[in-house]
């Protein structure tokens, strides 16, 4: 999606914190196909993932006064508020139940025939994909499912160091995959 | 501190994609703002995450837009459309307005047609009350003349007074004639003469050898009325008679009479 940008980041932030509805619709045109693709990543539900969109979006306009600028672009202030509502999405009570609740093994290392691969194959999980399946567990562990790094030691029965060191390393391979 | 190894341990990538435990994100700022390579290092990472993730865009069904901002629309509505209040505002204010003007202009159209009606009424009533009392003054004027007129006449030394008074029956009635004995002119003076009536007239008579001459009728007169001319006369009387008078006396009507000297 190209986005033909209208506005500045700081001009955003200013008349979203105006209250501008003009500008949060032009944020939602220009942000929420982006937002909504991670979104899917962690919730593999469409239905529950449009939810989680629009609280979201309600969060954004919210919370836009706490953004702070000086520690980060507005993309990645949103792209979290959308990780975090998503895990804690798939984390209430009954979107567990929805799972039928699946063992976290088949989760974590089903490459197919479940209902959630067509999400593998889009946005940020696409290229997690591409990694190293011993990067690619962590970082899904952590990132779309997120599990703190003792947690996922306990979970995989390695040591936390390796956890800290391989999820590192995962990363970095990521920044690698996406740099321009 | 080797900033290179630093940025290149995956504690940036973690920090931005809100994986870094919150010590390790308190670290991370404290050093970017004092390491403009690490500031630039996390820039760089937030931007290429942002052009990865609009590129893997996914256009979320239309119906969530709808419903987002169908919940939010309380809250945009005095930021959205402002502008278009504030102008439907102005038109309906101009609209108010102008009606107002219309209501008050009409009001005080048929205010002022009742005013001007009514002040042409009431000059129309004073300009004909000022000819009225123009014209009785005239009338006022005409019967002082008259009666001056009558008052130097009748203070004429040439001028004979023949008082005549009531005949037996109608003995409060009086009336008056002078008579001019150079010109013969007769003028009379109803002192006391009951009202004539509308068909009827009190009618002079000079007696003249014996003889009865119609010597005028008594129209309305203010003062003295003239009356004929006679050349001759013994006595005068009055009779009342038909409008006009008439040829001969109705001596059974006659009120008063009275001799000449």
């Amino acid at each position: 999606m190209e986005v033909v940008k209208k506005y500045s980041e700081t001009e955003l932030v200013q008349l979203l914190q105006q209250r501008s509805g003009n500008v949060f619709s032009y944020l939602y045109d220009n942000y929420s196909g982006a937002l909504y693709s991670v979104i899917l990543n962690v919730v593999n539900e469409e239905e529950l993932a449009n939810d989680v969109l629009q609280e979201v979006f309600v969060k954004i306009w919210k919370q836009i006064d706490s953004y702070d600028s000086s520690k980060g672009r507005l993309f990645t202030w949103m792209l979290n508020i959308a990780r975090n509502a998503s895990i804690d999405m798939v984390r209430s009570k009954g979107f567990q139940n929805s799972r039928q609740n699946r063992e976290l093994s088949e989760d974590v290392y089903s490459a197919g025939g479940t209902s959630e691969t067509k999400t593998d194959q889009i946005g940020l999980r696409k290229v997690v994909y591409s990694l190293k399946e011993e990067y690619r567990v962590l970082v899904e562990l952590s990132y779309f499912q997120g599990y703190t790094q003792d947690e996922i030691a306990k979970m995989l029965n390695i040591p936390l160091g390796t956890v800290k060191t391989r999820l590192r390393t995962a990363l970095i391979q990521l920044r690698e995959i996406i740099k321009p | 501190m080797d900033i290179k190894a630093y940025i290149e341990s995956g504690v940036i990538e973690s920090y931005v994609l809100g994986m870094a435990e919150s010590q390790e994100a308190a670290e991370l700022e404290q050093l970017s703002r004092q390491y403009p390579e690490i500031k630039q290092a996390i820039d760089e990472f937030e931007a290429a995450l942002e052009k990865q993730s609009l590129a893997a865009a996914i256009a979320p069904p239309a119906g969530v837009k709808e419903a987002l901002f169908s919940s939010l629309e309380s809250e945009f509505k005095k930021d959205r459309s402002q502008g278009q209040v504030a102008s439907i505002n102005w038109g309906r204010y101009l609209a108010a307005a102008s009606v107002i003007l219309l209501v008050v202009s009409s009001a005080l159209n048929i205010y002022f047609y009742n005013q001007f009606k009514s002040t042409s009424t009431a000059y129309q009533s004073l300009l004909a009350e000022k000819n009225t009392l123009i014209a009785e003054n005239q009338n006022t004027q005409t019967k002082v003349l008259d009666l001056y007129n009558s008052m130097q006449m009748m203070s004429d030394p040439t001028v004979i007074k023949i008082s005549m008074t009531g005949i037996a029956g109608k003995e409060n009635n009086l009336a008056t004639v002078f008579w001019d004995s150079k010109s013969k002119d007769v003028y009379l003076l109803p002192n006391k003469l009951p009202d004539a009536g509308a068909n009827k007239q009190y009618q002079l008579w000079a007696i003249v050898d014996g003889k009865p001459v119609d010597a005028g009728v008594m129209g309305t007169c203010a003062g003295l009325c003239k009356m004929k001319n006679i050349p001759n006369a013994s006595m005068f009387a009055i009779t009342l008679e038909k409008k006009g008078g008439s040829a001969t006396p109705t001596m059974d009507q006659m009120y008063v009479a009275g001799k000449v000297g």
